[in-house]
Parts: C-alpha cells; structure tokens; sequence
C-alpha cells in the first residue's frame, strides 16, 4: 500500500523551493526504476572523473547499497517502512525504517521505543561527495523529519535512532541535533546516534 | 502516513491484562501502541526463526549468550 503526500525540495539551480512528492510504502517497481537511474549516473560519474584525474571527490559511502535487495529481505514484514521522495520524475532519496526491535540507548530513555533508521540515501546527482552541485537540497532532511513524524504518530514522541556512514556524521550531529554515543563495536564501528523528544521538537521546529 | 485500520474486541485475562498495563506503563506507549509493538517484534523472530536462525540474549558485562526458546 502505498501513500504520497506533498513535501519540498531546494532546487539549487534555482534556489527556490520545489514540490515534491512524499511516498510512504515505496513499491517494487518505483525501487527498481530508482536503481536504473541511480546506478549508470554514479558509475559514470565515477568513470568521468577517473578519466579527468579528479581525485578531491570521494563516492558517496551508501554507493554500494542495492534497494532492490533491501525492498525484497523486508517485503511483509510489518515492522519495516521505506519512504522515498520523487521530484522532476525521479526519485530524489530513499530510507527504510523499523518501528520495532531498536530499543533507546540514551539514559534518560533507555527501553523506550524508538524509529530505527536502517538506511538512508540521496540520489547520486544530489551527494555534494560525487558531483560539485547538487541537483536538489534538503533530501536528507526531508527523510529525516519524515522519520520523526512517524515516531510521533507511533506514540514514540519523535525518538529516533540511527548509525551514521561517516560522510553523514555531521549531518546527524549539527543539522538534526541528535546526540552522538560513539563508535558501535556491534555495527562496524559506525557512530551511534540518538533523537530525544526535546531534540525532535527542535528539529521539527 | 498511516493505513486504514480495524477494530477488534480483545478479551484478555487478569493476568495478561496486567502485564500489558506494565508495559503500556513502562514503555509510555498506549496498550494498542503495545500490542502493535509485540505484533511486529512477534512477526519479525518468527520470521527468522522460519530462516532456521536461533534467537540468543546476550548480557554484554557478563559476556554470555543465552538461546530464547520460542514455541
């Protein structure tokens, strides 16, 4: 079952503002025409500057990942959601979500539950580490906050959790004001962060 | 952001019905928040274990794993 609702990007051809399209329950066939449009243009990207000698840019640490797989290993499974957002006809950025089995580490909320973002990816045209301007801004945010309101309507009163690729180390820690718990001996040595309600009020704010 | 939904009477008994006062307690979660919770977690070990996986519990300062038995 699938969900959209309006939400916006920055155009940073522009700079203004755009709308989006918010997807809740990303459907196999929108996850399979994301990755044949996600992985030519960062295999070229990546061909491009090997042949231009540019070495300052780095590829995005999610570039790996294959959606397809993780859409298939979560299909059924209730606990699991994937959200994507589409703008221009494509699919600008990705992330699935567990709302069950990622209990809160912070003392203060230690047990409590929580949304546990298992991944979360912009579309290579907008990883400021591939290409020099970003198609649209915001993406990340976007998800980010989408997070937090599914935390909010499960009762979970925007509690998030999260472990950081350390491209996005910063994002997390200065841009959403989640609380850093460190490198995780669990998760290869990803960093560990953490949304409190007062942190989502903020970021929502 | 949610789909539609169904109601259903629940009959529990006394027991049951206070372990899910503790938890909705605990977890500062409605009981229906609870219960969708443990119907989730539920689904999710069932469905490993359908994999042939084993569910352990782990005390991380005493360093031992314990296999969970689920019936």
């Amino acid at each position: 079952m699938s969900d959209r609702s309006i939400t916006f990007l920055k155009d940073r051809r522009t700079g203004e503002l755009v709308e989006a399209a918010l997807i809740d329950g990303v459907s196999r066939q929108e996850v399979e025409s994301t990755e044949s449009a996600w992985r030519p243009f960062l295999m070229n990207s990546l061909e491009e500057r090997r042949r231009a000698g540019n070495s300052e840019l780095s590829p995005p640490e999610h570039s790996h990942w294959d959606w397809r797989r993780k859409h298939e290993a979560v299909r059924g499974l209730i606990a699991y959601r994937m959200f994507g957002v589409e703008c221009d006809g494509a699919m600008q950025g990705l992330m699935l979500v567990s709302t069950a089995g990622h209990p809160c580490r912070i003392k203060e909320q230690k047990g409590k539950e929580q949304v546990y973002v298992d991944f979360v990816a912009t579309a290579p045209w907008n990883s400021p580490s591939l290409v020099e301007i970003s198609k649209f801004s915001l993406v990340g945010r976007v998800l980010i906050a989408t997070a937090v309101q599914l935390s909010m309507e499960e009762g979970f009163r925007g509690r998030i959790g999260l472990h950081a690729l350390p491209q996005a180390e910063t994002f997390y820690a200065r841009n959403c004001g989640m609380t850093d718990l460190g490198n995780d001996k669990r998760k290869e040595e990803l960093r560990y962060f953490e949304m409190t309600p007062e942190q989502a009020a903020a970021f929502l704010r | 952001m949610a789909g539609d939904k169904k109601t259903m009477t629940l009959n529990l008994t006394e027991a049951e019905m206070a372990v899910l006062e503790k938890l909705s307690l605990d977890k500062e979660l409605s009981k229906t928040a609870i219960l969708r919770q443990a119907l989730r977690l539920y689904q999710l070990v069932d469905n490993r274990l359908a994999q042939g996986d084993t569910l352990f519990l782990e005390d991380k300062e005493k360093k031992n794993k314990s296999e969970l038995m689920v019936l």
